[in-house]
C-alpha cells in the first residue's frame, strides 16, 4: 500500500525513438542472461587461453629483445619445437620457417623482424579465434541463444513485444545484439587486448603503429565469427518453444558437420598416395597442395607460388628438418592435435561443410594468411547461405505467433 | 473517432474470419462480445496492424495501423486475454520493460511502472518473478504494462480472469476512471456480459465474423413495451394477483435458471393512479418496496435473440462448449 496514493496520472513526457527499443531488448536481455551461473563460468573460462597465448607473445618479443631470432629461425628450420612455448611454438616456428626464404629477404634486419612479427602476431591472433575461441563461442552461444526467442514464444512475450511500437526489425536486432555482444567478449576483447599486450612487450611502442591492422583484423575476424552462428543460433530459437529442442539442434548441428567434414577429409587423405600418415602426405611436396588451409600455409598466396610459397611450406620445412633431426614423432603429435582443432594445413577441400571449419578459412582470409580464391570462396558462399536462411526463418518465424 | 473499421475481411487460408466488418469505437468503453470464433481476436489483431486484412479499412486516431503501425502502436495499449510474460523479470522489471519498449526513458520509466502499480494495488508483489505471481496478480501487472505509457487507448482481452470478485470489481472500477476521467477508449473484450452490461456505454456483437448488433446498452436492453422493474420483499405472488385484480398488467420475474426472483414486471403506462395502486396494494400486504424503476431486458437475452435472428445457428452451437 503506498503512503501517498496519487492514482492514475497521464505522462506527456518526450519518448525515446524506435531504435532505442534494440538498445533496450539487449540490455535486458543480457541482464537475463547474465543471471546463470554456466554463462558466467564459460564466459570466465573463454577468458583462460588468453593467458597462454599471451605468454606466446612475451616469449616472442623477449625473443627479439634478446637478438635471439635468429636461433628461434634456425631451430624453425631444423623442425625443433620451440622450447618454453610449448605447443604454440609450433605456431612460431611454421611462421618462421614460412620467412626466412632468403630469396625474399629485403629491407634489412629491421624489415624483417617487422615481417617475422607480423607473421607471429597474425598465426598466433588466428590461432586464439580459431581454436579455444570459436569452441568456446559455440559453447556460448548455446547457453543463451535457445532460449532467447523460444522463450518469448513459451511465455506468450511476443504479445508483449508486438503490441508496442516494436517491429521485427528492432525485435530481432535487439535480440542479436546480446549474442553480438557476449561474442565480442569473448573473442573480439580478449583478442584486442592480446595486440595491446603485445604492443606492451615488444621493445617499442611503434609496433603499434606497425600492426595498426591487426585490431581491424580481430574485428572483422569476429564479426564473420558471429554473424553466421549468431544467426543460426537464433532461427534455430524461433522454430520451437521448448528451449532444449533449439539447444539440441545448436549443438547437434556444429557435431554433425564437424564428423562429416572430418570423414571426409580423412578418407581424402586416405584415398591419396600414401595416405594414413599426415606427416608423409604433408610432406609429399607440390602434389600435396590441392587446396590446403590453416596456418600451415604460405602468406605469399598473392605474390606467387615458389618452393616456400606452397601452402604448407614453413610446416613442411619443419617436418623435413625434424625428420632429419629425428624429431618427427614429436611434430606429428602437434600436426594431430593441429588437426583436431581445425588447423590442419593439409588438404581440406570439405571445409564449408562444417561452420567451425569454413569460419577457420574465413578468418585465415581476414587474417592475410589464406589468399587463394578457390579455398576462401566455398566457406564464403556456404556460410553467406546459411545465413541468409537463418534470417529468412527468423524473420519469418518471430511473429508468427502474432500472425495466426 | 478513435477507432473506424469499415468493410474489413480477413482470410487465413480458404477460411474467411471477418466478413465485411464495419464499426466505430468511440470514446468511452466498449464492449465487444461473441461467441468463441466470432473474429474478436482476429478483428484486435486488425486494429493494432498484427495481420494483414484483404478488404476493408481500419483507422485508429485516423491512422492506417498497417502502414503505421509504430505511432499507432504508441497510443495504444493492450491487456492479452493469456499470460503474457517475460521470465525472470520481477513484476515492477516487466511493467518498466514494457514501458521503455513504448519509448519512456530507464527511470522514468521505473518510476512510472511503481506508480502504475500503486494504482492497481499491486503491492509487494511486484517484486517477485512473473513467473511465480498468482494469475490475479499477472493479471493487475499485465494491465499496469498496457498503461504504463498512458495510451489514448485500452484494449482489454477478458480483463476479469481469474480475478476473485473484489478484485474484479476494482479492476472494472479503474477502467471507468480511465474512460470518464481521463477520456481514454477503452475496447473490452469478453464472454462475461454482466461486466459489459455494469461499465460499457457500449456494445458491439460480432458473430461468424459479422457485426451482429452495435449500439447503447440503454438501446439495446429497451425492451420492445415498456415496463417498470418493481424489486420487493415479501410475499410476492400474493401481490402480483392483487395488481392484476386492479387491471394492472404484472407478472412475475423469473431468472436465468427459471427460479422466481423478488422482481415484478409491471406496465404502469406513467399512469400516476395505477402507480399509487401499487403502493396501496404494496403496503395493504406488507410488501417492501425496494426500488421501481425502468426494466431492461438482460443482455444474454438480447444477444441470443440476435443470433437466432440471423440465423447464426451454427454460430450459438460454437459457443456452446
Amino acid at each position: 500500500m503506498p503512503l501517498h496514493d496519487v492514482g492514475y496520472r497521464p505522462w506527456c513526457g518526450e519518448r525515446r525513438g524506435p531504435l532505442s527499443a534494440i538498445l533496450v531488448i539487449a540490455a535486458t536481455g543480457i541482464r537475463l542472461a547474465w543471471s546463470s551461473r554456466w554463462l558466467r563460468r564459460a564466459v570466465f573460462f573463454a577468458w583462460s587461453p588468453a593467458i597462454l597465448f599471451a605468454g606466446s607473445f612475451f616469449a616472442f618479443e623477449q625473443a627479439v629483445d634478446e637478438g635471439r631470432l635468429g636461433a628461434m629461425r634456425t631451430s624453425a628450420r631444423m623442425g625443433r619445437n620451440l622450447d618454453g612455448i610449448g605447443v604454440l611454438g609450433a605456431v612460431i616456428a611454421d611462421a618462421l620457417g614460412d620467412t626466412v626464404d632468403p630469396a625474399e629477404r629485403h629491407g634489412g634486419p629491421e624489415a624483417e623482424v617487422y615481417r617475422t612479427r607480423r607473421a607471429v602476431w597474425s598465426r598466433l591472433l588466428l590461432l586464439f579465434m580459431r581454436a579455444p575461441q570459436a569452441i568456446l563461442l559455440a559453447i556460448v552461444v548455446g547457453l543463451v541463444a535457445p532460449t532467447l526467442v523460444s522463450r518469448d514464444l513459451r511465455a506468450r512475450a511476443w504479445l508483449i513485444y508486438f503490441t508496442r511500437p516494436v517491429g521485427k526489425f528492432e525485435y530481432v536486432a535487439g535480440k542479436l545484439l546480446i549474442l553480438a555482444l557476449l561474442v565480442a567478449a569473448i573473442t573480439m576483447l580478449p583478442g584486442i587486448v592480446l595486440w595491446g599486450m603485445g604492443v606492451a612487450v615488444s621493445p617499442s611502442v611503434w609496433v603499434a603503429l606497425a600492426t595498426w591492422d591487426l585490431p581491424l583484423r580481430i574485428v572483422a575476424a569476429s564479426v564473420a565469427l558471429a554473424v553466421p552462428t549468431v544467426l543460426l543460433a537464433l532461427a534455430f530459437s524461433s522454430l520451437t518453444a521448448e528451449s532444449r529442442i533449439a539447444s539440441f539442434a545448436w549443438f547437434a548441428t556444429w557435431i554433425a558437420c564437424w564428423v562429416a567434414h572430418t570423414s571426409l577429409a580423412t578418407a581424402d587423405l586416405i584415398a591419396r598416395p600414401g595416405g594414413g600418415d599426415l606427416a608423409v602426405a604433408v610432406d609429399d611436396g607440390p602434389e600435396d597442395d590441392s587446396g590446403g588451409m590453416g596456418v600451415g600455409e604460405g602468406n605469399r598466396g598473392g605474390r606467387g607460388r615458389g618452393p616456400s610459397g606452397r601452402p604448407g611450406a614453413g610446416v613442411d620445412r619443419a617436418m623435413r628438418g625434424a625428420r632429419e633431426s629425428g624429431l618427427a614423432l614429436d611434430l606429428r603429435r602437434v600436426r594431430w592435435l593441429a588437426r583436431a582443432t581445425g588447423l590442419d594445413a593439409a588438404v581440406d577441400r570439405w571445409a564449408w561443410i562444417s561452420p567451425y571449419h569454413a569460419l577457420g578459412v574465413v578468418q585465415a582470409w581476414i587474417f592475410g594468411i589464406e589468399r587463394r580464391p578457390e579455398v576462401v570462396l566455398p566457406p564464403v558462399v556456404s556460410l553467406t547461405v546459411v545465413s541468409l536462411l537463418a534470417v529468412f526463418v527468423l524473420w519469418w518465424r518471430v511473429d508468427a505467433p502474432a500472425r495466426a | 473517432m478513435p477507432v473506424r473499421v469499415a468493410g474489413v475481411v480477413k482470410r487465413y487460408g480458404r477460411r474467411t474470419v471477418l466478413r465485411g466488418v464495419s464499426l466505430d469505437v468511440p470514446p468511452g468503453i466498449t464492449g465487444l462480445v461473441g461467441p468463441n470464433g466470432a473474429g474478436k481476436s482476429t478483428l484486435v489483431k486488425a486494429i493494432l496492424g498484427l495481420v494483414r486484412i484483404v478488404e476493408g479499412e481500419v483507422r485508429v486516431f485516423g491512422l492506417d495501423p498497417h502502414a503505421r503501425s509504430r505511432e499507432v502502436r504508441r497510443l495504444v495499449g493492450v491487456v492479452p486475454e493469456d499470460e503474457a510474460a517475460i521470465p525472470g523479470l520481477s513484476g515492477v522489471e516487466m511493467v518498466a520493460y514494457a514501458a521503455r519498449l513504448s519509448g519512456l526513458p530507464g527511470t522514468e520509466a521505473l518510476r512510472r511502472a511503481h506508480e502504475v502499480l500503486d494504482w492497481c494495488d499491486a503491492g509487494q508483489e511486484r517484486y517477485r518473478p512473473v513467473e511465480t505471481l498468482s494469475v490475479g496478480v499477472k493479471q493487475k501487472i499485465c494491465f499496469a504494462a498496457a498503461i504504463v505509457h498512458d495510451p489514448r487507448l485500452v484494449i482489454l482481452d477478458e480483463p476479469t480472469n481469474g480475478l476473485d470478485p473484489i478484485e474484479r470489481r476494482a479492476m472494472l472500477g479503474r477502467l471507468t476512471i480511465l474512460a470518464r476521467d481521463h477520456g481514454k477508449t477503452i475496447l473490452v473484450s469478453t464472454h462475461v456480459l454482466p461486466d459489459v452490461q455494469s461499465i460499457c456505454e457500449r456494445v458491439i456483437l460480432l458473430a461468424a465474423g459479422r457485426v451482429r448488433l452495435a449500439g447503447t446498452i440503454r438501446e439495446l436492453t429497451h425492451p420492445p413495451v415498456p415496463e417498470e422493474r418493481l424489486e420487493v420483499s415479501g410475499p410476492v405472488d400474493a401481490l402480483v394477483d392483487r395488481l392484476v385484480a386492479r387491471g394492472i398488467p404484472a407478472r412475475r420475474s423469473v431468472g436465468p435458471e427459471g427460479v422466481p426472483e423478488s422482481v415484478i414486471l409491471l406496465r404502469l403506462g406513467g399512469d400516476p393512479r395505477a402507480l399509487r395502486a401499487v403502493w396501496d396494494e404494496a403496503a395493504g400486504l406488507g410488501v417492501g418496496v425496494r426500488a421501481l424503476e425502468p426494466a431492461r431486458r438482460p443482455l444474454e437475452e438480447v444477444f441470443l435473440e440476435a443470433l437466432a435472428a440471423a440465423g447464426d445457428g451454427e454460430v450459438v452451437a460454437h459457443a456452446a462448449p
